[in-house]
């Protein structure tokens, strides 16, 4: 499993585009999103936390892409079928590392941004700690999307995991609220960690699943 | 000692048959080329082979669970955004790197090694892949058109690497539109609808 990570981390760090790229789109779309419409700081308090999610959702569908296409499209999933027998880790370790290098960055930009657009001090890591577990779910999703799309077009992903990504959205909303209102921040973020640990174990599991009937 | 066995395997797609029946076994030190025209089902033996592709009908055995191979397909399997020697730091553990470093060496691409993979050659990129097979102690190497692309001295380099490596009782299953310089078991796929 170390060794997985080890190569995941390695690829990704120089892979400049796929974890630098969608970390400046979030910082693009939330500084521009205020400039480009005339309103007040009040209102746009209100709904900025819209914008957040929005970009959230844009960027880790952005981040995801060609998650597993390259590895299929250069044979390295072969050859570490060939060694592993399944895809079950390499697809664990991946989704990780994708949440550790990208996920939580993106949701750490989101974070500030909020912070910075009216919401109190002490609220800061309450929304870290909720957009990096939304970030956790959204890659898990996104990355199955991914694996399905490969040589099929990114239709197909985007088809099949953008119905799934609704209720996550729909948590992080009610999350947010809980944060705003301080109500039921605790019993929100329980859910969302139960429900992260359940996506996080059983997806990579269809993904590997997904993985092997594109290489047989 | 027998490394690999097949008995009977059929394998069709879209209801061709692409071989029906085919046996054969491979033991230490032993060659197998497996030759035929195009679309005649070499790689997709091959993948069979390696437990990769699932048959239609028949059975694979091998000596052991744990039978260590070392296989390169068409695909490299070379990152093109890495430098030659950060795809070796990925393909390699500390342990094997530095005789992954005397194959650069030996394959003419150690001037190379800091350039970026995309900018080599097609035939430079094919010796980069090969040392994924080159500088490991496999118990079996299975190659798909391993001489595509390479020129001669490589050529010549990988054929000799291969008879030391049957001198030493590795198994070779090979696919080559031309008949290796050693001795092998030769298996003849016929055309598609065989």
């Amino acid at each position: 499993m170390f060794r997985f990570l080890k190569i995941e981390s390695f690829k990704l760090f120089y892979k400049l585009k796929s974890w630098l790229g969608p970390m400046l789109i979030m910082i693009l779309v939330l500084t521009a999103f205020p400039l480009s419409i005339d309103i007040s700081q009040f209102d746009l308090e209100k709904f900025y936390f819209s914008i957040i999610v929005v970009s959230l959702l844009m960027t880790s569908f952005l981040a995801t892409e060609g998650m597993f296409e390259e590895d299929f499209e250069d044979g390295s999933l072969e050859q570490e079928f060939l060694v592993e027998q399944d895809f079950y880790k390499i697809v664990l370790s991946k989704i990780f590392v994708y949440v550790c290098f990208i996920g939580v960055p993106i949701a750490f930009i989101g974070a500030i941004f909020s912070f910075a657009n009216g919401v109190a001090i002490g609220s800061f890591m309450n929304v870290f700690f909720l957009l990096s577990l939304s970030n956790l779910l959204l890659f898990n999703l996104f990355a199955f999307g991914n694996a399905l799309s490969i040589n099929k077009g990114a239709m197909l992903g985007v088809i099949t995991t953008l119905p799934l990504a609704l209720p996550v959205i729909i948590l992080l909303g009610t999350a947010i609220r809980s944060i705003q209102y301080e109500d039921g921040f605790l019993e929100i973020s329980s859910l969302m960690i139960g429900v992260g640990f359940l996506i996080s174990a059983i997806m990579p599991l269809i993904i590997s699943t997904a993985l092997k009937t594109h290489i047989d | 000692m027998k490394l690999i066995s097949a008995q009977k395997i059929s394998y069709k797609i879209n209801e061709k048959k692409l071989f029906h029946n085919l046996s054969f076994e491979v033991f230490s030190g032993e060659g197998l080329h497996i030759k035929g025209g195009n679309g005649s089902g070499k790689s997709t033996l091959l993948k069979i082979l390696l437990g990769i592709t699932s048959i239609t009908k028949g059975s694979i055995e091998y000596n052991n669970q744990d039978l260590k191979i070392s296989y390169l397909g068409h695909k490299n399997a070379i990152k093109h955004y890495l430098t030659p020697s950060q795809n070796l730091q990925l393909l390699f553990d500390d342990a094997t790197l530095s005789n992954a470093f005397e194959w650069l060496e030996k394959l003419d691409l150690f001037q190379m090694q800091d350039e970026l993979t995309a900018n080599l050659s097609f035939g430079q990129q094919k010796k980069l892949a090969l040392i994924r097979v080159l500088a490991q102690s496999p118990e079996l190497i299975v190659l798909d058109e391993p001489f595509v692309g390479l020129d001669h001295a490589a050529s010549d380099l990988l054929n000799n690497f291969l008879i030391q490596k049957l001198s030493e009782g590795t198994g070779i299953i090979l696919t080559s539109h031309i008949h290796p310089s050693f001795e092998c078991q030769v298996i003849a796929l016929g055309e598609r609808n065989v």
